[in-house]
C-alpha cells in the first residue's frame, strides 16, 4: 500500500490496481480468518522481497497485477496525506471540485475520518463543516451531498458519521433523519436510496448504519431488511447489489456490515466468503475487488486498511462503520464480529 | 487567457446554445467525446458535429461546467428562476459533461412527471452519456427509473400476461428489452468488467423481460461470442451464470410434464441450441423445452475450450466453478438457494430434497432469520454445512473434473494456469467433495 503513495500525499490507482479497503475490512470481521489478514500484513511488509519472486507472465497472458519498483516507498508519509486532505477544500471554483460536488458529503467524511485516524483532525475547520451539514438537511429530513443538491441516503449516512465524529448531532433534526430513513424501506425489506426508488444493498447498509449510530435501529422492520440482504447472497458466498447480481467487494462490505449491525453475521457462509475474499489477494500483496478487476483507490480506505492490519501509527478503526473505534466506544455502538 | 465573469457568462451561454442546436439539427447523434484542444481558436464554436458524432473542445469544458453547474444549483435553491426549456438545455449540457450529477437527473425526472419532457428523450441522452462514461452509476439508475415510468404510464402488461391485451404493448416491451440489451452490450465493450452495465442488463431481464424463457435462451446464444472475445470479463461470464440459473428456476416452476422428465433423466427431444428462428417456432413460452443437462454440458465445454485457448485467466476458472456447481446440484437433486423465481408457488422455504419433483427447491425471500426467530435452523449456513456432510451421490462428475484438472496441471506451461487449476481443485474438495 505504501508504494501507492504520491508526492502530493494522496494515494491513487497509480500502481495499477486497488488495495480495496473493503477486503481487510470484511476479513477483519472474521476473526478465525485473521490468519489471512496476517498474511496480508506479512506480504505487505515483505513487498520488497516479494517483488524479486514475482511469477513470470509467459504465454502472452498479462496478469492484472503490478510490479512494485525497488525505489517504492517503504514508510508511510502520514504528514503528506494530512496535507493533501487539509488543502482539498480550498478550491471551490475548480472544475474538479465541481465535478465531484455531487458526493461532497462523503468526501468530507472520508477526509475527516482519515485525518482523525492519523491524529490530525484538529487541522480541519469544524464550525464550517457543521454549518455546511446543517444547510444540507432538507424538509423531508434527508441530507444532500452539498448545498442545493437533492437529499439521499448515502449522504445522510456520511453526514451522521461526521456529526458523530464531532459529537455534534444537535446541529440537525435527528428525528427527521430517522423518519426519512424509515420512509425509504420497501415491502420486501429493501431500502431505496431516495424518493425516486432505486434499490441496492448499499442502501440497506446506509439505513442500518445511520439508525444504529442514532440508536434507532428498531424503527424499521429489521427482520425484513435482513431477509432482503440475504436474498442477495450468491453461491460464492458473496453479495451483489440486488438479488441475482454479481458478487462485488464493495457490496460485500455493505452487506456484511449490515449483518454485523443487525446481529446476523452468523447467516454468512464464512468458509465460502472467506475463500472468495482471500482470492482477491494478488502475488504483489495487493488486493482487487473482483476477479481480474483493476479498481481505483481511496486514501481513507488505504489508511483504514493499514489500521486493520495493525499499523501502530494509525488509530484502530471499526471494520463495520469505517470510523475510529474510540468514537464508537464513546457512543457505545460496537457490533459483534464473527468469532 | 483571463476572462471576466461577464465574458465567461456570454461565452458559456453561446456554447450551451450551440450544443442544443446541434441536437436539434441532428437527432441521430450517437456518440459524444472530448476533443483535445487546450486553447480556443478564433471565433469558432467549441461544439463540433461531424456526421453523427458530437465533440466538445476541451478548452471550454473547464469554464462551461462550473457555470452551468452553479446555475442549476441556484435554481434548485430558488435563488434564480429557469424556465422549462432552459432547464432541459442546461441539464442536458451538464449531464453530457458529468452524468453522475444526480440532482440534474432528478430535475429531468420532475420534468418528465409534469409532462414537459418525453421519457424517451432521457433514454437517448443516457445512451449518449454512456458512450463517454460507460460506467456512470447515476446514468444507469436514472435509466431504470425512466423505464419503470414507461411501463407504468402506458399500463403495459408484462410479457407473461396471456391473451386479452393487444399485441402492441407486448411488442413495445420486446423492443425496449432489445434496445436495452444493445445499450448494455455497447457499454460493456467500452469498459472491462463493467459491473453497472451487466447488472442493469440483469435488471432488465428481471423487470421488463420477466425472465421469459425465450429471452433467456436468446441471450445465452447471443452473448456466447462476446464472452469468448472477452475472457477476462468476469461480469460477462457472471451474466451467463445468471441466465442459466434463471433457466433452471423457470424450468422447474413450470408444471409441464417435461419438468418431471427432466428430473428423472428421461430422454427428451432437445431444443436446438441458440438458433433464434427455431426457438421461436418451438411454440409459446410455457411449452418451450429447455434441455438443462445439455445446456450445462455445453457451457462446460465452452469453458474447457476457452481455458485451453486462453491459459491463465481467473475469470474462466471462476465460471467453471459456477457452472459445475449448478450441474452438480442439478444432477444430485440438491437445493439451489436463491435461485430467482418469477412465481413464488414453491417458495415454501424448506430445503427438502427427497422428492424428485421438488428436487430443485427454492429459497427465495422466505429465509428464516435465526437470531430473530430463535429455534428454526434454516439459515443458508446450516444447509451448506449439511451438504458438506452428505454422502456423494454423483462422484462421476467430480471425478471427471479432477481428471481435467490433472491433465491441465500435467501439460500446461503457464504458471498462473497451474495456480488457478490447483485452487479450483482445492475449492472442489473443500466445498463439493469428500
Amino acid at each position: 500500500m505504501k508504494s501507492c503513495q504520491h508526492e502530493s500525499g494522496g494515494i491513487s490507482a497509480s500502481i495499477g490496481h486497488d488495495l480495496t479497503f473493503y477486503i481487510p475490512l470484511v476479513l477483519s470481521r472474521f476473526l478465525p480468518y485473521v490468519v489471512d489478514v496476517i498474511k496480508l500484513w506479512t506480504t505487505y511488509k515483505a513487498c520488497k522481497k516479494k517483488m524479486d519472486h514475482l511469477p513470470e507472465t509467459n504465454g502472452g497472458t498479462p496478469q492484472k497485477d503490478v510490479v512494485i519498483k525497488p525505489d517504492a516507498p517503504s514508510t508511510l508519509f502520514l504528514e503528506k496525506h494530512a496535507d493533501y486532505i487539509a488543502s482539498y477544500g480550498a478550491k471551490k471554483d475548480d472544475y474538479e471540485y465541481c465535478m465531484s460536488e455531487y458526493l461532497r458529503m462523503s468526501g468530507v467524511y472520508w477526509g475527516l475520518t482519515v485525518m482523525d485516524l492519523m491524529g490530525q483532525l484538529q487541522r480541519m475547520t469544524k464550525e464550517e463543516i457543521l454549518a455546511f451539514i446543517k444547510s444540507c438537511q432538507h424538509e423531508c429530513g434527508g441530507i444532500s451531498a452539498s448545498i442545493g443538491h437533492d437529499p439521499h441516503l448515502l449522504y445522510t449516512l456520511s453526514a451522521v458519521q461526521i456529526l458523530t465524529l464531532y459529537d455534534s448531532l444537535h446541529v440537525v433534526d435527528v428525528n427527521k433523519i430517522v423518519d426519512y430513513v424509515k420512509s425509504l424501506q420497501k415491502e420486501d425489506g429493501s431500502f431505496a436510496g431516495d424518493k425516486w426508488g432505486e434499490i441496492d444493498t448499499r442502501f440497506s447498509f446506509c439505513a442500518a448504519a445511520t439508525l444504529a449510530l442514532l440508536g434507532k435501529l428498531d424503527v424499521v422492520d429489521v427482520e425484513k431488511a435482513v431477509e432482503f440482504v440475504l436474498s442477495c447472497m450468491n453461491f460464492d458466498g458473496g453479495f451483489g447489489c440486488r438479488p441475482g447480481s454479481e458478487s462485488h467487494a464493495g457490496q460485500i462490505y455493505c452487506c456484511t456490515g449490515f449483518l454485523a449491525i443487525t446481529g446476523q453475521l452468523h447467516q454468512i457462509n464464512a468458509d465460502l466468503l472467506g475463500w472468495w475474499l482471500c482470492e482477491r489477494q494478488l502475488p504483489s500483496g495487493g488486493l482487487n475487488g473482483r476477479p481480474e478487476k483493476v479498481d481505483p483507490f481511496h486514501t481513507l480506505f488505504g489508511i483504514a486498511g493499514l489500521s486493520l492490519l495493525g499499523d501502530e501509527q494509525i488509530k484502530p478503526v471499526s471494520p463495520v462503520f469505517c470510523m475510529p473505534e474510540d468514537i464508537l466506544q464513546r457512543i457505545n455502538v460496537q457490533p459483534e464480529l464473527v468469532s | 487567457m483571463a476572462e471576466s465573469p461577464e465574458e465567461v457568462a456570454v461565452l458559456v451561454q453561446r456554447v450551451v446554445k450551440d450544443l442544443n442546436n446541434a441536437f436539434k439539427r441532428n437527432p441521430h447523434i450517437d456518440e459524444i467525446g472530448l476533443i483535445h484542444c487546450p486553447e480556443a481558436r478564433y471565433n469558432r464554436s467549441p461544439i463540433v458535429l461531424v456526421e453523427n458524432k458530437l465533440g466538445v473542445e476541451s478548452w471550454c469544458v473547464k469554464l462551461l461546467l462550473p457555470y452551468v453547474h452553479n446555475k442549476l444549483l441556484l435554481y434548485r435553491q430558488r435563488k434564480q428562476w429557469l424556465n422549462k426549456d432552459e432547464l432541459i438545455d442546461i441539464t442536458c449540457t451538464l449531464l453530457l459533461l458529468n452524468p453522475d450529477f444526480t440532482t440534474a437527473w432528478n430535475v429531468r425526472k420532475e420534468l418528465i412527471l409534469s409532462g414537459t419532457l418525453s421519457p424517451v428523450k432521457d433514454l437517448h441522452l443516457g445512451k449518449l452519456a454512456l458512450t463517454k462514461f460507460p460506467k456512470s452509476p447515476e446514468t444507469w439508475i436514472h435509466r431504470r427509473w425512466v423505464l419503470q415510468q414507461l411501463i407504468q404510464e402506458n399500463s403495459l402488461p408484462t410479457l407473461v400476461t396471456k391473451g386479452n391485451l393487444g399485441t402492441v404493448p407486448v411488442e413495445r416491451i420486446q423492443r425496449l428489452v432489445q434496445e436495452e440489451m444493445e445499450v448494455c452490450c455497447e457499454a460493456a465493450g467500452r469498459y472491462p468488467s463493467n459491473y453497472n452495465a451487466w447488472s442493469h442488463r440483469i435488471w432488465i431481464l428481471q423487470h421488463l423481460g420477466k425472465l421469459d424463457v425465450k429471452i433467456l435462451l436468446d441471450e445465452l446464444s447471443s452473448t456466447k461470442h462476446w464472452v469468448s472475445m472477452h475472457v477476462s470479463d468476469h461480469s460477462g461470464f457472471h451474466y451467463r451464470q445468471f441466465l442459466i440459473k434463471s433457466l433452471i428456476g423457470r424450468t422447474v416452476t413450470n408444471n409441464s410434464i417435461l419438468v418431471q422428465n427432466q428430473l428423472v433423466n428421461e430422454p427428451i427431444p432437445s431444443l436446438p441450441k441458440g438458433e433464434k428462428n427455431e426457438a421461436s417456432e418451438a411454440a409459446c413460452t410455457e411449452e418451450l423445452r429447455v434441455d438443462l443437462p445439455n445446456l450445462l454440458k455445453e457451457e462446460l465445454e465452452l469453458c474447457t475450450d476457452l481455458i485451453d485457448t486462453f491459459p491463465g485467466h481467473e475469470t474462466l476458472w471462476c465460471h467453471r466453478r459456477h457452472v459445475f456447481y449448478l450441474q452438480h446440484h442439478l444432477n444430485n437433486k440438491l437445493p439451489l438457494p436463491n435461485v430467482q423465481l418469477t412465481s413464488v408457488d414453491s417458495s415454501d422455504g424448506t430445503l427438502n430434497n427427497s422428492h424428485p419433483s421438488t428436487a430443485v427447491s427454492h429459497v427465495t425471500h422466505a429465509m428464516d432469520v435465526d437470531g430473530l426467530n430463535d429455534s428454526s435452523k434454516q439459515g443458508y449456513t446450516q444447509e451448506t454445512k449439511r451438504l458438506k456432510r452428505a454422502p456423494i451421490q454423483d462422484s462421476l462428475g467430480l471425478e471427471m473434473e479432477y481428471r481435467l484438472i490433472d491433465n491441465i496441471l500435467a501439460t500446461c506451461r503457464d504458471v498462473e494456469q497451474a495456480r488457478f487449476a490447483t485452487e479450483y481443485r482445492k475449492w472442489l474438495v473443500t466445498f463439493l467433495g469428500q
